[in-house]
């Protein structure tokens, strides 16, 4: 490897830094100039100037908020305007994002003054600021059009899922609501998870319904959609342009008017009971109190409805690139329609659609909207404040917006991630998308 | 100058005080006080001067946060161009808050999003006392003060640090009637049917009539029922337990550490429902009652049903169209609509809670209610223009205006009386204490849930051929104590760490 290439270390730095690299240490930038570079330079001690006034005006109160969470009541009737817990802590976040900025900034400071330095020792000239600016639209150019979307996700992402994270370690929630002051409680809200002895039996019990639900909808979905991208595929069905576009209609109708349609259909007065009482039977309470089963098979099928189009596009998609020829091979060596499936079209699908698999078992996962439609409003015998239906998300949402205890949905929330993430990981690393990246280029 | 301010205010309120007095119609004389000997609730002006200073906020645009239906059919803007006009020459404009009627102060207000004045039901105003997202009102000075019953008032009074306040100024007071079809009633009711001969039939007086009637019906076999409701409903269901000694929460509904929805014969109560549930169908396990109570009142498949007053209009439009259909002219069928709905009271239940008792003792039913009503924001920063509003809002001409528009019950006892029929009804039922306003605390948002499935799951036992749950009172009990248990597991096992 050249010496040249060599990543720098914070040793290598420090031991070899020249004046205007010390310089750059001290004041942001001020290397930069000293090397002719004043618009980078400028840029630099921009940062620093801005930075100093962003803390001074408000980033070191932001800062002492997120720990402190607020030291004074409001008061509306007394006019005393106080402190609000929530704000200071989403506050306290982004001055902890601005602190990491600012070091990243001065260490790109320094590091960018140590390579000016290691230029110059090799005789080579400092770029000017426009030479410099031309790289973001060539060489660096990736950064340009990455620059809006990190923001982007590090604004609608991750700021909500650090604020997520942290609310899990407060006690925000019941009575402790603004304008009350929220404190941090620590690992208290996972103990009373764990601990309470009503909780930890719901908890068992609707995380394996979860993790089965989970299973058996993204299966039955995914087999679904291909059986149907593969039937309409085949040469003897006509109209195929038509077929295609039938099961779009269900897609396209919006996910809860199709949902409270089902529930209609199904509940007492609904026509599917209708029907059964008019051929003298009586009403079956697929929904209701008893149908725990029902209601469940119900919800597998609502959701094979909603989810099976998607798939079946995607699949025909996929298909429409395999290779004819080696199914032809196929056929004339004898193998079966099943063995064509089994050894070839299904490997080839599931190499193309294992993240789409993963993305599907995850929605399936916290699919909120099946049983909140089709069956909330419910707490059953034996669970804690949710009913047999339920999934985690849905308890989720019982417990912190119907109950109000968003620390404990916080809680619950990053158990929901950790066990989604282990789930995920191990099936994308153990699938051959990962393994055999280009088995199929 | 604050002072001259301070008297125009004055005498601001004692115009709207007289105008309130003096526009009660022709046929109308000094309103009636409630009360007269009620003890004052609520800190007075004087206390909350820190509040409003007397000073009228020059001008301000006020948001005012209505209701969906008062916008809709059109009292809410000549309410708002009345106000405006009225206050023009101080710059007050009122306007609509442009928000969705059921969006969270708490969470709004705060940061300068919310409404000044809000107009929502107790149990939802009254969420807003503990984190003083509302402003305590100076009641005692209002001009509609002495009109409104105390127990209209009590669904306002909260207790903060200490002191007692009223937090919002009552308008509309909303409770359970019976609705059915006269031409239902069997002709022979006036000499069968109507015991004390006081030209009301025994079925709308008492419930073991409505039972026996509604037997009567079933039995015929037409696929046509007596009284239908979904019985889920807890608004619906739970005065049934209220009535035998049932509540929501201890303490006049304010300790949430109480939760008595099993106390005293409440499981009497319910069994009195599961009675009602066996004479139905399926349909009143879920909400298909309530979705198909209109048309089938009207299309005759139910004699009787139990509901709020304000859909009177949705019964009357449907019955109509049946009439219509069966070729009368549109003025004849809404007319034939009109004197064939009956809206009134509910029946009275029988002591021993047996439906099938013959010349019971009778109870009155208590039914669960609420009261609508204004509260001034604790964010706006013209709480004295926010206070004229209100005041103009609840005045006579107003509320009555609110009733021609929007058939509301009015919580003042002039303009109930102005109204007349189901208002006057309503209106001495909140009097009598057999309407049991629903609680303004918090924790009433956890009672829904449980409540709900407990009443599911009863009126589902009334179909279950094996396995019933609800064989005896004693086992309704045990299913009340599970709901109580539920409720409190609801409000405080997770509230450990607060």
């Amino acid at each position: 490897m050249k010496r040249g290439n060599r990543k720098n270390t914070v040793h290598d730095v420090l031991k070899r830094a020249g004046r205007n690299v010390k310089l750059s240490m001290c004041v942001m930038g001020l290397g930069q100039m000293l090397y002719g570079q004043i618009g980078k330079g400028l840029c630099y001690f921009a940062v620093l100037v801005m930075a100093v006034i962003y803390f001074v005006h408000r980033g070191f109160k932001d800062l002492a908020g997120l720990f402190t969470l607020g030291t004074q009541e409001a008061d509306t009737w007394l006019g005393i305007e106080g402190d609000n817990s929530v704000v200071m802590l989403l506050m306290g976040i982004l001055s902890a994002i601005a602190v990491l900025f600012l070091v990243y900034c001065y260490l790109s400071n320094i590091k960018d003054a140590y390579e000016t330095q290691k230029l110059c020792e090799r005789g080579g000239r400092p770029m000017g600021f426009r030479e410099e600016l031309k790289q973001f639209l060539d060489r660096k150019f990736y950064k340009t059009v990455l620059l809006l979307p990190i923001l982007g996700v590090c604004v609608f992402n991750i700021l909500p899922i650090v604020f997520m994270i942290l609310i899990a370690f407060t006690n925000y929630g019941g009575s402790t609501v603004p304008p009350k002051l929220v404190d941090w409680v620590g690992i208290d809200n996972f103990v009373q998870v764990a601990t309470l002895s009503q909780f930890a039996p719901t908890f068992i019990r609707i995380l394996g319904w979860n993790l089965m639900w989970a299973l058996i909808s993204t299966a039955v979905n995914y087999f679904a959609g291909l059986g149907l991208a593969l039937l309409l595929n085949k040469d003897c069905v006509k109209g195929k342009a038509f077929w295609r576009a039938f099961p779009m209609l269900a897609y396209a109708v919006p996910g809860f008017i199709t949902l409270l349609g089902f529930k209609f259909m199904f509940s007492y007065g609904g026509p599917v009971n209708q029907i059964i009482t008019g051929m003298g039977h009586r009403a079956v309470g697929f929904l209701d109190i008893d149908a725990k089963w029902m209601a469940r098979i119900i919800g597998f099928t609502i959701n094979a409805w909603i989810s099976v189009p998607s798939i079946m596009l995607l699949a025909t998609g996929i298909l429409s690139n395999r290779d004819a020829s080696q199914m032809e091979s196929a056929k004339i060596d004898g193998a079966s329609a099943f063995q064509q499936f089994r050894h070839i079209t299904l490997p080839f699908v599931l190499f193309s659609t294992t993240p789409v698999l993963i993305s599907q078992f995850i929605g399936n996962f916290n699919n909120f909207g099946i049983f909140f439609f089709l069956r909330g409003g419910l707490y059953i015998d034996g669970y804690f404040l949710a009913s047999d239906t339920d999934l985690l998300i849905n308890w989720l949402y019982n417990l912190s917006i119907n109950n109000n205890y968003y620390n404990v949905g916080a809680t619950i929330s990053l158990v929901i991630f950790i066990i989604t993430s282990l789930i995920s990981l191990l099936i994308y690393t153990n699938s051959t998308s990962y393994r055999e990246e280009d088995t199929f280029r | 100058m604050k002072k001259i301010g301070s008297m125009i205010l004055a005498g601001i309120l004692i115009v709207g005080m007289m105008s309130g007095c003096g526009g009660t119609g022709t046929e109308q004389s000094a309103p009636e006080t409630v009360d007269g000997d009620a003890k004052e609730i609520g800190a007075d002006a004087a206390e909350l001067k820190g509040i409003y200073s007397g000073e009228l906020e020059r001008g301000v645009t006020i948001r005012v946060l209505e209701n969906d239906t008062a916008i809709s059919e059109g009292y809410f803007q000549e309410l708002i161009d009345a106000f405006n006009e009225k206050y023009a020459e101080y710059g007050i404009v009122a306007v609509d808050a442009n928000m969705d009627q059921y969006s969270n102060l708490a969470d709004d207000g705060p940061y300068g999003y919310g409404p000044d004045v809000l107009y929502q039901a107790n149990d939802v105003l009254m969420k807003y006392v503990e984190g003083k997202h509302i402003y305590p009102i100076p009641a005692q000075s209002m001009s509609c003060y002495d009109m409104i019953p105390q127990a209209a008032w009590d669904a306002y009074r909260a207790d903060v640090d200490g002191t007692e306040y009223i937090m919002g100024v009552p308008v509309n007071i909303q409770s359970s009637m019976l609705f059915y079809r006269k031409d239902m009633l069997p002709d022979n009711w006036e000499t069968e049917w109507d015991k004390n001969g006081n030209q009301i039939p025994d079925m709308a007086e008492s419930w073991n009539d409505m039972y026996r009637y509604s037997k009567e019906i079933v039995d015929r076999g037409e696929g046509k029922f007596g009284y239908m409701r979904s019985l889920y409903d807890v608004y619906f269901s739970s005065g049934f337990l209220f009535s035998y000694g049932g509540y929501v929460f201890g303490d006049n509904n304010t300790d949430a550490t109480d939760i008595g929805f099993a106390a005293g014969d409440a499981a009497v109560g319910a069994n009195v429902i599961l009675q009602q549930a066996e004479l139905m169908n399926e349909d009143c396990i879920d909400d298909s009652v309530t979705v198909s109570a209109y048309s089938k009142l009207a299309d005759g498949t139910y004699f009787a049903t139990m509901t709020t007053p304000d859909v009177t209009s949705l019964f009357l439009r449907e019955l109509t169209n049946v009439y219509e259909k069966e070729g009368l002219s549109a003025e004849e069928a809404e007319k034939k609509a009109e004197e064939n709905l009956v809206v009134t009271q509910v029946p009275k239940l029988p002591a021993s809670g047996d439906l099938t008792e013959e010349n019971p003792e009778l109870i009155p039913l208590k039914t669960m209610g609420g009261v609508n009503g204004y509260a001034i924001s604790a964010y706006t920063k013209a709480p004295n223009a926010c206070l004229a509003f209100v005041e103009f809002a609840t005045d006579y001409e107003m509320v009555m205006k609110r009733h021609e528009y929007l058939g509301i019950v009015p919580a003042r006892s002039d303009a109930a009386q102005a109204a007349g029929g189901i208002s006057e009804i309503i209106y001495r039922n909140l009097d009598q204490g057999d309407i049991v306003i629903m609680p303004s605390i918090r924790e009433i948002e956890q009672v829904w849930t449980p409540a709900q499935t407990f009443f599911q799951d009863l009126a589902k036992d009334a179909f279950r051929t094996t396995d019933k749950k609800y064989t005896s009172i004693d086992l309704i009990k045990e299913g009340l104590e599970s709901v109580d248990q539920q409720i409190y597991d609801a409000i405080h096992t997770l509230a450990g760490g607060q």
